[in-house]
């Protein structure tokens, strides 16, 4: 091959031109190589796998969105596996407007968006605190956290109903609104089976003892460790009190740890039913006044009036299909609870990554 | 409100000079203050513990040893039932200790599973491809959707679909349930030319059935590998390349090691979210197998004169113990794992 030739346009612009490699050359070199092969089996294999485990993740919401269109003929016709004979979107009609889908959506998007806030700020307030501050008991307090992270829930269903029952004078807190409203035949209302049963949400959400608050203290106290104590030091030295600090250095800083724990805390809340079934009992739930949530019977466990009594006329619970068919209608129902999720999800997936990576958890 | 001192200098020149005396505050050195400052943050937390958890946890304790018995009137204490509850646990409960072996048995094959599942997961969601960002939106939705109401209506749903499959399987209703995807029948016909031995073969068959099961519980785990898999620097793998290493030496060599810790915390986090899931064999006993009439709340005590009394618990106290039974066994368990795998953990000293 020649040598390339360079000529000189302009004062500051050459030209080279070299001769190239014909066409059948070039792909020979490219495409006709080991590792060329190596790659493409190396991706297509990955990608299969990818594909694979993503459908085994899917295929229950798949399975569940072609139920969510199928009436109930489908279900005693063999021959329909996924696609209806006869689609309709009564399922979703009638899940919407009988069991007050929007009301109930309302409900627990302001339970859990008030929960999830009070909870990421209540952690990243005490992360920070055993994080940064030297004192007596930190490590007491931190073993405290971790041990909260490892009893189950279930362990702690009883006492809870036990101590929440009523806030009257057995309880601390009962005592303390009386003394605070100086009326001492004040009858407390709150507490389970009320309609201001979310207030122990909010009395365990402040003092950082909801579900999984234990992680996500754990979590913050990793990322503020890893926080330069030298940026604190410098706001102290421009007179900054520590609550400033926190609130215009650290807080800022750590933003995608914040979403992070913010979109677990809420997410887990939206369809928390432990704390709802402990609060309220089930009984609750049948009564006219109760206020739908997505996760309370009224909404979750409930087959729309109409499909059952139109249904139950004709034939009976016994009938092939029936089965499957209430199982389909809870799938629906599974769907609408979790689209919200599933779209907000979508646009703040990224955030959660790199809310994680950041974390510190590393090491 | 009281006057700072004032007091006097005269100046070379004969001018007087007034100065105030510096405002008194109150007298904190700065280690106290930051350790006040950090008792004001966690707070919350203390309160929380005094107020609500502590009376929780005390309430929890108490009825290992007090029955608990829930009347019209109230919570009744039934305060004569001293270690009862401990020994109907292991004497009376006729499914007990099988479900804790169960219990065991699953951890011991499925932790092991989700955390090579989730390396491995986290390994190939590392590398730049395309269309990453939505494999991993896929494999992260089970950690924000698995859980809470979600998974109770699976579960109910996949019984009662197991219910009406109920033997006879016509093939559309394998899936159905998301429980299993391969029948046995299907693996023992895989496995009858290999000469392997059944013990295996049903690891095997219940691995792959759970398949879903290690799927949507590894969504946190791979979280964590992934953070873990980017703080490696890569220079390190850079200097492999140079030094001629071939993937699988940098793997084992490299990749590994850096990433043992993340190992012991999955683990850890693995056992204890095995262990705290709702769905758990032995907690599903708990709710369920106590006071049913197979499984009768009855304890039976022989005395010195050979007299047998027979003793009434109540249903919930009894759970409440062999829960905490439960938490001691896990508690146990993430002590000895975690001393295990102290001893394969390797930690990158940093200056």
């Amino acid at each position: 091959m020649d040598a390339p030739k360079v000529t000189k346009e302009s004062k500051n612009k050459i030209r080279v031109d070299f001769e190239r490699a014909p066409l059948w050359e070039r792909i020979k070199g490219k495409y006709f190589s080991m590792r060329f092969l190596k790659g493409t089996v190396y991706v297509l294999f990955r990608f299969i796998l990818l594909l694979g485990v993503s459908f085994v993740i899917l295929y229950p919401y798949i399975s569940k969105i072609a139920d969510s269109f199928k009436d109930f003929y489908d279900f005693q016709d063999i021959t329909v596996v996924y696609i209806s004979k006869n689609p309709s979107f009564q399922q979703y009609a009638t899940i919407i407007t009988e069991n007050h889908y929007f009301h109930a959506m309302l409900n627990t998007f302001l339970i859990s968006a008030s929960t999830a806030l009070i909870q990421t700020l209540v952690c990243a307030l005490i992360g920070y605190g055993l994080a940064k501050f030297k004192f007596r008991g930190r490590g007491v307090i931190f073993a405290i956290v971790i041990i909260t992270m490892m009893l189950p829930q279930d362990l702690l269903r009883l006492p809870m109903q036990n101590v929440f029952w009523r806030f009257d004078d057995t309880h601390p807190i009962g005592m303390f609104v009386k003394w605070v409203s100086g009326d001492p035949d004040l009858s407390i209302k709150f507490g389970v089976n009320s309609l201001t049963g979310f207030i122990p949400h909010y009395i365990l959400s402040i003092t950082g003892f909801g579900f999984r608050n234990g992680l996500f203290i754990f979590l913050l106290r990793q990322f503020f460790t890893g926080v330069p104590d030298e940026l604190e030091e410098s706001a102290y030295m421009d007179g900054c009190t520590t609550f400033r600090t926190f609130f215009q250095i650290i807080i800022p800083l750590a933003i995608p740890m914040l979403i992070t724990v913010f979109i677990f805390s809420f997410s887990w809340q939206w369809t928390d039913d432990f704390y709802i079934n402990t609060f309220w009992l089930s009984d609750f739930w049948t009564s006219e006044d109760s206020i739908p949530l997505l996760s309370s019977g009224n909404f979750a466990n409930k087959v729309p009036d109409s499909l059952f009594s139109f249904f139950g006329q004709i034939h009976s619970t016994k009938d092939t299909g029936w089965d499957a068919y209430v199982g389909a209608i809870g799938g629906t129902t599974t769907i609408l609870i979790a689209l919200p999720l599933i779209i907000a999800f979508v646009f703040l997936q990224g955030k959660i990554v790199q809310g994680i990576e950041r974390s510190g958890i590393v090491g | 409100m009281a006057k700072n001192k004032e007091y006097t200098t005269v100046a070379a020149d004969g001018t007087v000079l007034v100065h105030m005396a510096p405002k008194k505050t109150m007298k904190l050195s700065l280690t106290q203050r930051k350790a006040l400052a950090g008792w004001l943050l966690v707070l919350p937390f203390v309160l929380g513990l005094v107020l609500v958890y502590g009376p929780l946890l005390f309430y929890s304790i108490i009825s290992i040893f007090w029955g608990i018995k829930v009347e019209q009137s109230g919570i009744v204490y039934d305060r004569t039932v001293g270690f009862d509850h401990i020994r109907w646990a292991f004497e009376g409960d006729k499914y007990f200790l099988e479900a804790l072996y169960n219990g065991f048995m699953d951890l011991l094959i499925q932790v092991p599973a989700i955390i090579i599942f989730s390396l491995f997961m986290a390994i190939i969601l590392n590398q730049k491809m395309r269309g990453r960002a939505a494999f991993r939106a896929i494999f992260f939705l089970p950690v924000i959707l698995s859980i809470g109401i979600i998974d109770s209506i699976d579960t109910s749903a996949a019984l009662s679909m197991n219910a009406i499959a109920g033997g006879i399987d016509d093939g559309t209703s394998a899936m159905e349930g998301g429980s299993s995807f391969v029948s046995m029948m299907d693996l023992n016909m895989l496995f009858e030319n290999v000469q392997i031995g059944g013990s295996f073969l049903s690891i095997a068959s219940e691995l792959v059935n759970s398949i879903f099961d290690v799927v949507s519980r590894s969504g946190v785990q791979m979280l964590i590998f992934l953070s873990g898999l980017q703080s490696i620097s890569p220079a390190i793998y850079e200097s492999c390349q140079i030094d001629g290493a071939s993937a699988w030496e940098t793997f084992w060599k490299v990749t590994l090691p850096m990433i043992s810790p993340m190992i012991l915390v999955n683990s850890i986090y693995t056992l204890i979210d095995a262990f705290t899931a709702s769905g758990n064999g032995v907690i599903s006993h708990i709710f369920q197998d106590i006071g049913t009439e197979d499984n009768p709340t009855i304890l039976k005590i022989v005395d010195e004169d050979g007299n047998t009394i027979v003793r009434h618990l109540s249903a919930n106290s009894l759970s409440t113990t062999e829960m905490w039974i439960y938490v001691l066994f896990i508690a146990i368990l993430v002590v000895v794992v975690a001393l295990l795998m102290k001893a394969f953990v390797f930690y990158q000293k940093r200056d």
